[in-house]
């Protein structure tokens, strides 16, 4: 896998593109849902695909995880997936935060519900940094209450060379919970990102 | 070469619903797609509120979802396997669908104006009715088999291993709520006899006609199964000893009392009855005992019930 | 005499960015801090007069970067470059006693903008 590997300033260069978009799209959450979000630096990393699952394996050991998928597309062939994974136990938290406590909404619907809401709103800024555009399909459930989440993530991940880990922690001033960003892109993407990234380091 | 052209009759023809929005939610737009399924012209609603065009929409949820899209300016989705559909519109399988209007897969755009201020929402709308038509079938496949693999083919009651199952069940919930819980367990008497003179057929029909009739005298909650052959169990949840066999005289009674009609022939059938009240045994121990009780019936000379004691165990013992 | 200047940002991509934003007429000497840590180091040992300084940052943040500038008492102006632009944390920052505070990324136009503004170019 070395001719994926990204040199430490072109990491440094996404790391900050990130952080931009990261930015924007707290921003546009924070007036959107009328709470203020609190913004850590999100830990990016470049993993291999098929090591995902390993790694979230203990993170969600206890309890039962949800997983939700988007599908991205871009200009130049910059396409991927996003993979936002839960814990179910934040599901009331996220049904109070988008204000769905009034009506009947299942489960499934408030979770892609918030899913695209995060993800479109973080990869729209991305896009923009990258001076592309991003198209998106429609927020899918992979796994719901379900304890082989890790081979639902490995099933998914098998299809993937390189995944770009975004580890984003949502913290809310007056609800609070946690889910994680996986970012997945396909090989021939991770080369079309890496020329990307090397056009904007040549312009500073 | 100019393209422009292909714009309009792609629209009318495109086998997606497309609707445009402003940001006050007035209808601005919606292509020949919507127009002929919701039997809409769009020179009379232009500029109307969306809600004013359609009828009945979700319109809390829908709001939601639209505000999202402006606010955020970030595309917004709805599936038909979460909400069927939004907008009723007809589809174009009327006789294979169970539901009037068409399952919709729906996209919500943000869109801005090349004035660069003006935003609207694009809704495109698919139809997933196919989708839709395949799950229900699938499902009630699901059901069928559910069904079939709980069922007695003959008999349409439980078969052994569910109801076996099922008496597992009920002893667990009997000790954890300390509720009283009996079992019946009888066999057609002189079956033997019926199939020899009736043929087989004539055998599985009273089969068939008793358990219908037997069937009739339960309540909802007790379980009726087919424990093998001529030999049938149920199991009545919440009935003590005294209950138990009040249940099993009057079954035994109406049986009797009940005339068949087979082949221009009447006949008549009995059935004995062994009858066990649980009190800390395991399922085997249980149908052990109603099996000793079911044979001393037969032994007592048929056609009655008769409740498991200890002392029937030495009796079992003499007579062997 | 020439001004120094102070660009804190974690990001080299950040950094080299603003260096190069900067506007032609703002005569300073350009120095460059990695983490509020940093910052804190470099203001404490020599006279720096203008500071652009980055929010979201490992080790000490930009918010902690302030609060240590305001309780030495400093003499030096802030303007904050950050990606974290919402009201609650712009409206934080200016009560610490920045001067400006310029969204991500900082662009030519948007840097000469606010130091014409406040007289620095």
């Amino acid at each position: 896998m070395t001719e994926l590997h990204f040199t430490d300033v072109q990491r440094d260069c996404l790391q900050e593109l990130v952080n931009v978009a990261m930015g924007q799209a707290s921003d546009k959450l924070a007036r959107y849902l009328g709470t203020f979000v609190h913004l850590q630096v999100p830990a990016i990393a470049l993993v291999e695909a098929a090591l995902l699952s390993q790694h979230f394996a203990s993170r969600y050991q206890q309890q039962s995880a949800t997983l939700v998928s988007l599908g991205f597309f871009g200009d130049q062939g910059l396409r991927g997936e996003t993979i936002m994974l839960y814990q179910l136990t934040n599901v009331g938290v996220i049904a109070q935060l988008l204000g769905y406590s009034d009506d009947a909404v299942s489960e499934a619907e408030m979770l892609t519900d918030i899913s695209s809401v995060l993800t479109t709103t973080f990869l729209s800024g991305l896009a923009e940094q990258l001076e592309n555009s991003f198209s998106y399909a429609a927020p899918r459930i992979l796994s719901s209450r379900d304890r082989d989440f890790a081979d639902k993530l490995a099933y998914t991940a098998e299809q993937w060379q390189l995944a770009l880990q975004v580890d984003i922690r949502y913290q809310l001033t007056d609800y609070s919970f946690n889910c994680d960003m996986i970012l997945l892109i396909p090989g021939e993407a991770v080369l079309r990102l890496r020329q990307t990234l090397d056009n904007i380091l040549a312009d500073f | 070469m100019q393209l422009d052209w292909l714009l309009q009759p792609l629209l009318t023809q495109l086998n997606t619903g497309v609707l445009v929005l402003d940001a006050q939610y007035r209808v601005v737009f919606f292509n020949q797609f919507i127009a002929r399924r919701a039997d809409v012209d769009l020179a009379k609603v232009q500029g109307n509120l969306l809600e004013d065009v359609f009828a009945d929409l979700p319109l809390a949820w829908l709001r939601r979802k639209l505000d999202s899209v402006l606010h955020l300016q970030v595309p917004a989705f709805s599936s038909w396997e979460q909400r069927q559909y939004i907008i009723k519109l007809a589809h174009l399988r009327p006789l294979s669908s169970d539901s009037q209007y068409m399952a919709q897969n729906c996209s919500m755009l943000p869109l801005t104006a090349p004035d660069g201020v003006s935003r609207y929402i694009c809704l495109l709308i698919e139809d997933a009715t196919d989708a839709y038509v395949y799950q229900q079938q699938l499902q009630q496949s699901v059901m069928q088999l559910e069904h079939a693999n709980r069922t007695d083919g003959l008999t349409g009651v439980y078969n052994r291993r569910y109801w076996q199952q099922q008496l597992g069940y009920e002893i667990q919930r009997a000790e954890r709520y300390q509720h009283p819980l009996s079992l019946l367990l009888f066999d057609l008497d002189k079956f033997k006899d019926l199939n020899d003179q009736y043929g087989h057929q004539g055998g599985d029909f009273v089969l068939i006609e008793l358990s219908r009739l037997i069937g009739s005298l339960l309540r909802d909650t007790d379980l009726f199964g087919r424990y093998g052959g001529e030999e049938f169990g149920i199991i009545l949840p919440d009935t003590g000893m005294t209950g138990a066999l009040q249940v099993a005289n009057r079954i035994c009674d109406t049986v009797a009392q009940h005339k068949m009609l087979y082949n221009q022939q009447t006949l008549k059938a009995t059935i004995s009855i062994g009858v066990v009240s649980y009190f800390e045994q395991s399922v085997d121990e249980l149908i052990q005992r109603a099996d000793t009780a079911l044979y001393c019936a037969k032994r007592q000379g048929r056609n009655r019930a008769v409740a498991y004691q200890p002392e029937l165990e030495g009796y079992l013992k003499k007579v062997k | 005499m020439a001004l120094t200047a102070l660009i804190c940002d974690d990001s080299l991509l950040a950094r080299n960015q603003l260096k190069k934003s900067l506007p032609s007429a703002f005569d300073a000497d350009i120095i460059t801090a990695s983490n509020g840590a940093e910052a804190l180091t470099i203001l404490r040992t020599r006279e720096v007069g203008l500071v652009f300084l980055d929010l979201t940052m490992p080790e000490l943040d930009g918010v902690g970067v302030l609060e240590a500038i305001k309780a030495d008492a400093m003499d030096c102006l802030v303007i904050v470059v950050s990606a974290d632009i919402q009201p609650e944390m712009q409206k934080r920052v200016m009560e610490l006693g920045a001067l400006a505070f310029v969204q991500k990324p900082a662009t030519a136009d948007k840097l000469a903008d606010v130091m014409h503004k406040y007289g620095l170019i």
